[in-house]
């Protein structure tokens, strides 16, 4: 197996009015081409900003040290300009918030072309073209009507479809999903999850699925990262993990599942 | 959009008759009229002028002359301007007060914003500090104690530009007057443009942008801009209404021959007619900018539906 992520001793400080906050404290972990890797832990654990953080989209007062080879490349080391060279081309995200995650005032089908247009230089009609294909992908209908909606007119699950879309315009080769499933009721989760499963198998996608849900990255995941106050706890494959957790805290945050899902 | 356009002008309508007849009657409620003077005129001469003006009638009826004589377009004649109707001195005025306020309100709009938009990218550093430092000065000092340093700095001590006068709408007689008149705006459009900006900047929407890898220009003028000028778009009537208040007083300060001089001369004099058709001029414009600004908001937003 090829690695695809390495992260070597990260951690992640803010500035913040009462002091230096330490969210990420000298975590190491790796991604194989093809995985899923589940992050669990409670909000505040760090496992969202440990992927801002090396992907460069941390807030202002944020800042990451350590190492983060992604295909050979310290992405820690990067300027600005070559990070973004890499996001939304070689990386995609998915975020929490569908609701507020899309530009207000740009419909669907620019949001959607012009990841296309900048990373690879597409023409319109060429991006228009993948635009399609990807909210296929998708499993969106009408797309032709679609690509000239904006945001305030689709449902958060479309949203969130439309999301994973632009996450796939360039073909990356890692997606992270932050909490994706969170505002979304659970026929949509459901949808959006089978989704996730369908890149797994046919596109060949790294994913890291971030949650606080144990269910969803149960559903997705091929190994699990159990974080918490910004340290791992555990770390293996997700059925090992969730069946016989050695940790304690696996097993408290565990036991916060309710019994019929297990 | 006709839709809005044909119901404002349905409220502007009514809109106008208050606003005329508040003007009226606030007027009239004011001691003294048009002809009084520090010596009396005989009885006799009272009374022909009186009738002559419609004067003597009951003051519901001739408030009902007035409002038809303004359904037909015409403002009446001035009462103190004997030689001219209401209608020709607004004519002559109202270019100039129309150059005066356009060019500060284009001004502003665009100093305002460009200059809120970079101090919310570089905030925190000394283009920022300056930037709303000065605004601050700006919005606590009014145009009229702006105007006169203005004038006697570049006017008197550099010999720069004309203190006053319009000499034919020379661009170096209007650079003073505007700068002070747009001064304010341009002051208090900045650091709303920069509030509204950092509030873009920190949305979800530009976290997603840059998740896109786009680059910084492009997510100032695709996803934040259109979403930061809104309340600026909001802000335009008001504008238009300070900018109306100070013109008149710039105006007179610049020795400008606008509308604003009538408007402050009428009212002292008693003008009637005049300061009413001054009146009435300034309302539509006002009622007209509210609604362009609530087109603008459409065509920007698009969750907004234009009804």
């Amino acid at each position: 197996m090829e690695t695809i992520l390495s992260v070597n001793g990260l951690s992640v400080n803010f500035d913040t009015s009462q002091g230096l906050f330490k969210a990420v404290d000298n975590i190491s972990f790796s991604i194989e081409k093809g995985e899923c890797l589940g992050i669990a832990g409670e909000s505040g654990s760090g496992k969202t900003q440990t992927f801002f953080s090396i992907t460069g989209i941390l807030s202002d007062n944020g800042t990451a040290t350590g190492i983060a080879d992604f295909n050979d490349v310290d992405l820690l080391k990067l300027t600005e300009k070559e990070l973004s060279n890499i996001r939304g081309k070689k990386i995609g995200f998915i975020f929490q918030d569908p609701m507020t995650s899309l530009t207000p005032h740009m419909n669907i089908g620019n949001q959607l072309i012009e990841v296309s247009m900048v990373h690879e230089k597409k023409t319109k009609n060429e991006a228009l073209k993948k635009a399609k294909e990807v909210l296929d992908i998708v499993k969106l209908p009408r797309i032709e009507n679609l690509l000239k909606k904006y945001p305030h007119e689709l449902s958060g699950g479309m949203r969130q479809r439309v999301m994973i879309g632009i996450s796939l315009m360039c073909d990356p080769l890692f997606i992270i999903a932050d909490e994706p499933t969170t505002a979304l009721d659970v026929t949509t989760q459901k949808e959006i999850l089978k989704i996730f499963n369908d890149l797994k198998k046919f596109k060949d996608i790294t994913i890291a699925l971030i949650s606080h849900d144990i269910g969803v990255i149960s559903e997705v995941s091929d190994t699990i990262l159990i974080m918490n106050e910004g340290h791992i706890i555990e770390k293996g494959n997700c059925q090992e993990v969730l069946i016989s957790p050695k940790h304690e805290y696996t097993k408290h945050l565990l036991s916060c599942v309710p019994e019929w899902m297990k | 959009m006709i839709q809005l356009i044909i119901k404002r002008l349905a409220i502007a309508i009514p809109t106008l008759i208050i606003i005329i007849a508040f003007v009226f009657g606030l007027m009239r409620v004011a001691p003294g009229g048009p002809f009084t003077n520090e010596r009396a005129l005989p009885p006799e001469i009272e009374q022909k002028i009186n009738e002559a003006y419609d004067l003597d009638k009951p003051l519901i009826h001739q408030f009902g002359i007035y409002l038809s004589k303004i359904a037909k377009g015409d403002l009446g004649p001035s009462y103190k301007y004997k030689d001219f109707t209401v209608n020709e001195l607004i004519l002559s005025g109202f270019p100039i007060s129309l150059t005066l306020g356009v060019s500060a309100i284009i001004i502003s709009l665009f100093l305002g914003s460009l200059l809120g938009i970079i101090a919310a990218i570089k905030r925190n550093t000394i283009f920022d500090y300056t930037v709303m430092g000065v605004s601050l000065i700006g919005i606590c000092v009014p145009s009229f104690v702006l105007a006169p340093i203005l004038s006697l700095f570049f006017g008197l001590y550099l010999g720069l530009l004309p203190i006053s006068g319009w000499n034919g709408g020379n661009i170096y007689n209007l650079i003073l007057p505007v700068v002070s008149l747009s001064l304010p705006q341009i002051a208090i459009i900045s650091r709303m443009m920069r509030s509204s900006t950092i509030e873009t900047l920190n949305s979800n929407f530009i976290r997603t942008a840059r998740a896109k890898g786009m680059p910084k220009r492009r997510i100032i003028t695709k996803h934040v801009i259109r979403s930061s000028i809104l309340p600026i778009i909001d802000y335009l009537a008001p504008a238009t209404a300070g900018l109306m208040t100070g013109s008149i007083i710039i105006e007179q300060i610049f020795g400008l021959p606008g509308i604003g001089r009538y408007f402050v001369v009428g009212a002292l004099q008693r003008d009637y007619t005049l300061v009413s058709g001054v009146m009435i001029l300034y309302a539509s414009l006002l009622m007209l900018l509210i609604l362009l600004s609530d087109i603008l908001r459409g065509v920007l937003d698009p969750r907004v539906k234009i009804k």
